[in-house]
């Protein structure tokens, strides 16, 4: 429920409103200094939204995407994808870079996985982690994809 | 003693030598050296290098009317503030020497040359930006490995440094941002220290060389005014002029740095001249003669304009679907975006002048471009200097490799940073995205076909010719993806339209874009917000009509600069000379 309101709602509610926001085009952002911002803080629950599935794959290399609330924490960010030919035994890791979008409620994450081999079915979990290699405690479950 | 003759002969001989050899360096070599196939060379290039040097040359002359219109500044109390016109003086001397080839060893190129401001301060020539992508240096047939980087707003970037909270580095000056500010604080003023040095851009044998010829320069009485009397070393050797004549480099210096033999004293004024060089052009670059936020989403943001349509909607993509302000970021608060109007914006920081950048590096994945003209410079040139003795192997790392002071970098100030190269490999600076369309006010179409456009290009490389290209290059990179380099998609696609080359440095590659789900339509709207980043629309942009070349017409914005794409194989036997 709280994910269609995110998703669905909220963003219909604000594109019905940003004419009426815009009509005057008055500028509703007060100044402040420019500068590095220092990182939000990190949200107490990171839960998936969409996913993780196959976005694409080809016979050496494919890519995870999923969906989550926005994490917080650093903007420079990774996702993390561990995978394997057992699904009992997930030995390989496979991490890309990321950067949060602050005005974002969601965040999509996308993981390239390089050095498969073709038409071989691999298991996966997917987690996140900050710039400083803080881990997101993503709960993800375990799914499988094949290359071509 | 007949030996001891002999030997004292062998030495006058060898002295003499060496003094002819560097006197043959003060004009450019007679026998035409020329390394690259044909058609690597737009067939325009002797004509547009000229064509900018009257510009360079009358926007100089300006310069030099408008330092005379200036009432010298009165060195007031203690510190010594130059009251009144300080700050006029100080922009208007930057810019002075912005303008002046004579600092170049053939004293044919100046900084402008290859950064004019009807093109946001960077590359001027349409057929360069086309083919070759870096510009020729003063010794003309050697050219570098980037294109000509906006100067607009580059001097707001901080020093690089690297944020452990982040894991990640920001700040800095170039590409690969090896003017780091370490010392002065100031990388915009540091970066203004590498081209006249760079042997593929000016090439100049010693920093005392620019010294040296801004003690000869006829703003020099400016010079002093700003940085005082007695700056310049107190004599320079005989043989400077000559010295300075000769491109760095040249076998005659015997890999020496400093070939100009100051004293001491001398090499420490030199030193500080130099650093002032690099002050004035950063205050140059600082000022609203290149950074003056006037464009339509400043006007915007004062509630002086209102987006088009068009423009809105893609105001909306760029921080919305195309998730573009997660790296180019637009000031926005860190608030949900108000809903109604008048909502109080709740956020922390909100920005008045968004710089469009989060001054961070990335790699986005481009295609390696054989075009580029340093691939082609590994035999020695007339100079018995060989560019880029790795040829077409050289790979283009950015900020990894600096970090590593590696090939075709600078060295880096803190080893500490070193660590961090092999998850650095690939990236190159987010750049401002202020002005990215900014061309010459008489193409009116802009950078896109079919025009009238003036023919730009885009990130480190050039690969890609339009903005419509880059906002699909973001949109499908791992949409078409092909395991070819450039020149070799496969029948029935289209390079740059549904198919992609594979990254020039596949490891690091951000996955923020490559499947941004955005229509044709979309992009376009992107585009159009785009645009309303150029400045000079609530004040005319300085010396933006300086432009007397031509426009271009024809074509489309997606397959732009299409017609020149050769694989390497082909560039390499020549096929390029059948290229109009």
């Amino acid at each position: 429920m709280n994910g269609f309101l995110v998703r669905v709602v909220v963003p219909a509610l604000a594109m019905m409103l940003w004419p009426i926001a815009f009509a005057g085009q008055t500028n509703p952002y007060k100044a402040k200094a420019t500068e590095e911002l220092p990182p939000r803080n990190k949200v107490a629950h990171i839960q998936i939204t969409q996913g993780p599935s196959l976005e694409t794959a080809y016979s050496n290399w494919a890519i995870i995407r999923w969906t989550s609330n926005n994490p917080g924490g650093s903007d420079e960010h990774f996702g993390i994808v561990t995978y394997g030919t057992d699904p009992k035994n997930l030995s390989e890791t496979a991490k890309s870079h990321i950067r949060l979008n602050r005005n974002h409620p969601y965040t999509e994450f996308r993981v390239r996985v390089d050095g498969l081999r073709p038409r071989t079915t691999y298991y996966y979990t997917v987690d996140s982690m900050e710039g400083n290699g803080a881990r997101d405690g993503v709960k993800s479950p375990v799914r499988s994809f094949t290359t071509r | 003693m007949h030996l001891k003759s002999l030997l004292l002969g062998a030495i006058v001989f060898v002295m003499a030598l060496g003094v002819a050899m560097i006197t043959h360096g003060q004009q450019p070599p007679s026998t035409i050296y020329n390394p690259y196939p044909p058609g690597i060379l737009p067939p325009d290039l002797n004509s547009e290098l000229a064509r900018v040097q009257r510009e360079v040359d009358f926007i100089e002359a300006e310069a030099i009317r408008q330092w005379h219109a200036i009432k010298p500044p009165v060195p007031t109390g203690n510190p010594p503030i130059l009251k009144d016109t300080g700050v006029a003086s100080v922009e208007i001397l930057g810019k002075l020497m912005n303008y002046d080839k004579n600092i170049s060893p053939f004293k044919n190129t100046a900084c402008s040359s290859c950064h004019m401001p009807y093109a946001a301060f960077s590359g001027p020539i349409p057929s360069v930006n086309l083919t070759m992508m870096a510009y020729p240096g003063s010794d003309r047939f050697r050219a570098g490995k980037r294109q000509a980087q906006r100067y607009t707003y580059s001097s707001y970037f901080p020093p690089l440094q690297y944020n452990a909270t982040q894991g990640a580095f920001f700040g800095g000056n170039f590409w690969d941002s090896r003017a780091t500010g370490y010392l002065t604080r100031d990388p915009a003023g540091e970066q203004s220290q590498f081209p006249p040095l760079d042997p593929a851009e000016m090439g100049n044998p010693d920093s005392a060389c620019i010294t040296y010829k801004l003690s000869l320069a006829v703003y020099r009485p400016l010079f002093e005014e700003v940085w005082g009397k007695d700056s310049f070393p107190s004599s320079f050797p005989p043989n400077t002029a000559s010295i300075c004549a000769t491109p760095v480099g040249a076998a005659i210096f015997g890999g020496s740095a400093t070939p100009v033999m100051l004293s001491p004293d001398d090499r420490t004024k030199s030193n500080n001249v130099y650093l002032h060089w690099a002050q004035s052009i950063s205050a140059f670059e600082k000022s609203l003669s290149v950074s003056p936020f006037t464009s339509k989403f400043d006007a915007f943001l004062a509630n002086k304009y209102t987006l088009t349509a068009q423009e809105k909607a893609g105001y909306d993509l760029f921080r919305g679907k195309g998730n573009c302000n997660s790296c180019h970021l637009d000031g926005r608060s860190t608030a949900p975006a108000p809903t109604d109007l008048g909502a109080v914006d709740t956020g922390v920081a909100a920005d008045v002048t968004p710089l469009f950048t989060c001054f961070g590096s990335s790699n986005l994945g481009l295609p390696k471009n054989p075009r580029v003209a340093i691939l082609y410079e590994s035999t020695p040139d007339s100079f018995g200097f060989t560019l880029n003795p790795a040829g077409f192997t050289y790979t283009d790392f950015g900020l990894g490799e600096f970090l590593r002071s590696g090939y075709e970098t600078a060295a880096s100030p803190n080893s500490t940073w070193t660590k961090f190269a092999p998850t650095s490999d690939g990236q190159m600076q987010t750049m401002t995205a202020r002005d990215v369309a900014l061309v010459p006010p008489q193409c009116t179409g802009g950078t896109d076909a079919p025009g009238p456009y003036f023919q730009k290009e885009f990130f480190h490389n050039g690969y890609i010719k339009s903005l419509k290209q880059l906002v699909h290059f973001y949109n499908t990179r791992d949409v078409y993806p092909f395991a070819v380099e450039s020149g070799h998609c496969p029948a029935g696609t289209v390079e740059k339209v549904n198919c992609w080359p594979s990254p020039e440095v596949p490891q690091n590659m951000d996955m923020t874009v490559g499947k941004l789900g955005l229509t044709d339509a979309e992009e376009n709207q992107i585009v159009a917000f785009l645009k309303t980043l150029t400045d000079g629309y609530t004040t005319p942009y300085p010396d933006i009509n300086t432009y007397t070349g031509t426009c271009m017409t024809g074509g489309n914005a997606s397959t732009q600069g299409n017609s020149t794409i050769l694989s390497a194989e082909e560039l390499r036997a020549g096929a390029g000379a059948r290229l109009p």
